[in-house]
């Protein structure tokens, strides 16, 4: 099983939308995915219809052996399952801390179930806390959203930096979020960072209201625009991520 | 995520009333044509696996396992083998199991199915139904109709739902079938999903008599050998071939040590036959072997040089296909045909006692027991000449000796006690592993230099040229090294603890 973060340190520059929609062409294209929603908001969970919820929340998730198994949920399609968010997880740092190992923590959790899947998607909180540390741990690698931007493209240049200490890092896989073609200052962004970014994918999501609609359709966007622009870049962009993790 | 089947008696199928009360809601029904498909040696089913291809509006494959959920895929046609699906989990995980073998249809069914949902307020799905009716059985000569069903699928998650589903239908009166829909219809098809064994090994006491112990492992070699004749005719994956030929390998050791046991016109006849048939079959598989192990011979070089390379390779390939077309001539011929026909006759028609040798009928085991060991004493007396100047033709002749002696164990092998003869086929591999890697590397390093001289009077490019040199001094160090590394294997495999493993794989017959 290969686990794949969507990872970001800033908020808000599309890491849900592009957990869950990647997860839905995994699925799609072959691969048994676990999705693993590890943000207290729960919008990945809400997005494939199941209740946010977590029995004995983060602290028996973390602790009790099997209560990972037993949180999985099958999503409405048979290849794809879920482990819901629970508001608990806000508490998720305090409980790693005082778990052994926290940063291999998420790893151990995952381990049991590898030979069920083929790909789990993380779908991770913003920031650099012991739980991205966790995340860095487990993954193999990160697909980090960014909006092409001054700001975001400093945040990145902040992660990679971070990584590059790091003696064990997983493989780094940008790409251009939110992109608003309209915006030459975007465009121009985009670019640069296609060309000096080792890594960088070449496919871009758009700023596209059919993906803000994913809230209204509590599904991925594939399932009820399936010619639109942005879900035929999220097919794009997984194959762009398959490449590079089955060359 | 677990399923329960239930059988729906009667011609009018399933209604799926119960289901409807419960909160189900159901497509209209689709005609699905379903083919299983496994290798002809049936990996996917001893890996818990199952490959469907559902035609519905496009074609769709589905990887399902015991122990999983399923793995969805969308192709425009059917694969022949794992490597025709594009790069992935899915493929990997099929080529994992299937190891370059073709993928061939089980069974085929064509079902009118009819998909349910039962969704929670929220809408989300928490059960899944399908309906089976008008299922028919295709390919068969006769019409054949599989069982009319209901499928209840649990939803991982959501237990609860599916429970409830199966006690409906169990109140509705229906009965839980023992296998789902497709095993069903293998059942009534006749098809085992497991596929042929080819394993050289039949169950044998070592009392009965030498003839009929010899005959019983002859028979099942002649199974294989038949079994793999059309696929190796039609080339369906390198697999055939290669145990097409080991059939006719572990059939021609058998008959080498029948002289006191077959009659002798029979046996001479035969000999000779699959002489003729296992010399055809060499260089086809030696040009398959060359060609699947290309990339790893290669690799060593560098990824720059395989266009240079291009040129052999496509000889190579251009070679394969014309002694291919030559073996598959042959096993039409009616020399090859007349021989698997009345050979696989004459192994299970009554024979006359009279025209039996004097000995046929001495106890099995013992027999056995003394061809094992003279096998083994002639092994090591001839790998005891063997020093580094020895030619490698006689090297070739100890590792056809070793493989006698491999067959022997394999084909006899429910005669013997299975842990001492593991112990002392992995010191007697080990030695067949060097012998194999020298052989290997001397006559594909000889085919690249009958190549090598096609290329130089056809004015090929410099760089082909040079790049062939580079092969073949790759090659020829492997070759050295291998010879070089002879003498400590030999030294292993010839001392007292391979003398103690034989002994007690000998003792178990005899003792």
């Amino acid at each position: 099983m290969k686990v794949l973060a969507a990872y970001s340190i800033k908020g808000g520059v599309g890491k849900t939308s592009a957990a869950v929609n990647l997860a839905h062409e995994a699925a799609r294209s072959g691969s048994r995915v676990l999705l693993w929603d590890l943000d207290p908001q729960g919008a990945a969970t809400f997005y494939v219809r199941v209740k946010p919820s977590v029995k004995g929340g983060a602290e028996r998730l973390l602790r009790k052996p099997d209560a990972f198994s037993a949180s999985i949920r099958a999503t409405d399609d048979p290849a794809l399952h879920v482990v819901p968010a629970d508001f608990s997880l806000r508490h998720l740092d305090l409980e790693l801390d005082g778990t052994k190992k926290p940063t291999r923590r998420l790893a151990a959790l995952l381990e049991p179930v590898a030979d069920q899947y083929d790909v789990a998607i993380l779908d991770c909180p913003p920031g650099i806390t012991l739980t991205s540390e966790s995340v860095f741990g487990a993954a193999d690698a990160l697909i980090v959203p960014t909006i092409p931007t001054t700001l975001s493209e400093r945040t990145l240049d902040q992660l990679i930096g971070f990584l590059a200490e790091k003696k064990k890092a997983p493989m780094v896989l940008p790409f251009a979020s939110m992109l608003d073609r309209r915006k030459r200052m975007q465009r121009d962004i985009a670019a640069h960072l296609l060309s000096d970014i080792p890594g960088f994918l070449p496919t871009a999501i758009p700023n596209a209201s059919v993906i803000e609609q994913m809230g209204i359709e509590r599904a991925p966007v594939a399932l009820f625009a399936p010619k639109s622009a942005a879900a035929l870049a999220f097919r794009q962009l997984w194959a762009d991520i398959a490449t590079r993790i089955w060359p | 995520m677990s399923m329960v089947t239930f059988l729906v008696p009667g011609s009018d199928g399933p209604n799926g009333e119960s289901l409807d009360k419960l909160g189900f809601h159901f497509a209209p029904p689709e005609v699905v044509t379903i083919t299983v498909l496994d290798t002809f040696d049936g990996r996917l089913h001893r890996a818990g696996l199952r490959l469907q291809a559902n035609e519905v509006r496009g074609l769709e494959l589905v990887l399902s396992g015991e122990a999983t959920g399923p793995a969805h895929l969308e192709v425009r046609a059917r694969p022949r083998t794992a490597a025709d699906l594009p790069p992935g989990p899915f493929r990997a995980r099929l080529a994992a199991v299937t190891d370059g073998r073709a993928l061939l249809p089980q069974l085929r069914v064509r079902t009118r199915r009819t998909s349910g949902e039962w969704r929670d307020a929220t809408g989300k799905v928490v059960a899944l139904a399908q309906l089976h009716d008008d299922v028919r059985i295709l390919d068969l000569p006769a019409i054949t109709n599989g069982p009319a069903t209901v499928e209840i699928d649990e939803v991982p998650g959501y237990p609860k739902q599916a429970r409830q589903a199966i006690k409906a239908l169990r109140h509705e009166g229906l009965v839980e079938a023992p296998v789902d829909t497709l095993a069903g219809c293998a059942a009534a098809a006749g098809v085992d999903f497991a596929g042929f064994d080819g394993g050289a090994t039949v169950p044998l006491d070592p009392e009965i008599t030498a003839f009929d112990g010899f005959r019983s492992v002859l028979a099942r070699l002649a199974t294989t050998i038949t079994a793999n004749w059309q696929g190796t005719i039609d080339e369906l994956d390198p697999e055939f071939l290669h145990d097409l030929r080991i059939g006719i390998r572990r059939t021609r050791t058998i008959l080498s040590e029948s002289k006191s046991v077959l009659p002798a016109a029979v046996l001479n006849r035969t000999r000779r036959d699959f002489s003729w048939l296992g010399g055809l079959s060499g260089p086809p598989r030696d040009l398959d072997v060359y060609i699947l192990e290309w990339p790893s011979y290669i690799a060593p070089l560098g990824a720059e040089i395989a266009p240079a390379l291009a040129p052999v390779r496509e000889i190579l390939e251009r070679s394969r296909t014309e002694v291919h077309a030559d073996l598959a001539a042959a096993l039409q011929s009616d020399r090859a045909t007349e021989l698997i026909v009345s050979w696989s006759h004459w192994l299970t028609a009554a024979v006359d006692e009279d025209d039996l040798p004097s000995r046929a009928d001495r106890p099995l085991g013992r027999l056995v027991a003394k061809r094992i060991r003279r096998a083994h004493d002639g092994l090591i007396e001839r790998g005891r000449l063997i020093d580094p100047d020895t030619p490698a033709e006689q090297v070739h002749e100890l590792r056809k000796d070793a493989k006698k002696l491999r067959y022997l164990l394999e084909c006899f092998g429910s005669l013997l006690p299975a842990g001492p003869r593991k112990r002392y086929v992995k010191r007697l591999k080990a030695l067949q592993d060097n012998l194999g890697e020298h052989q290997d590397s001397e006559v594909h390093v000889g085919m690249l230099r009958g190549v090598a001289r096609q290329l130089f009077e056809a004015d090929a490019p410099a760089d082909t040229m040079v790049a062939i040199g580079r092969l073949t001094d790759l090659l020829d160090r492997r070759c050295l090294a291998a010879r070089a590394e002879f003498a400590e294997r030999f030294a292993d495999y010839d001392s007292p603890a391979t003398q103690q493993a034989l002994d007690a794989v000998l003792e178990g017959i005899t003792g």
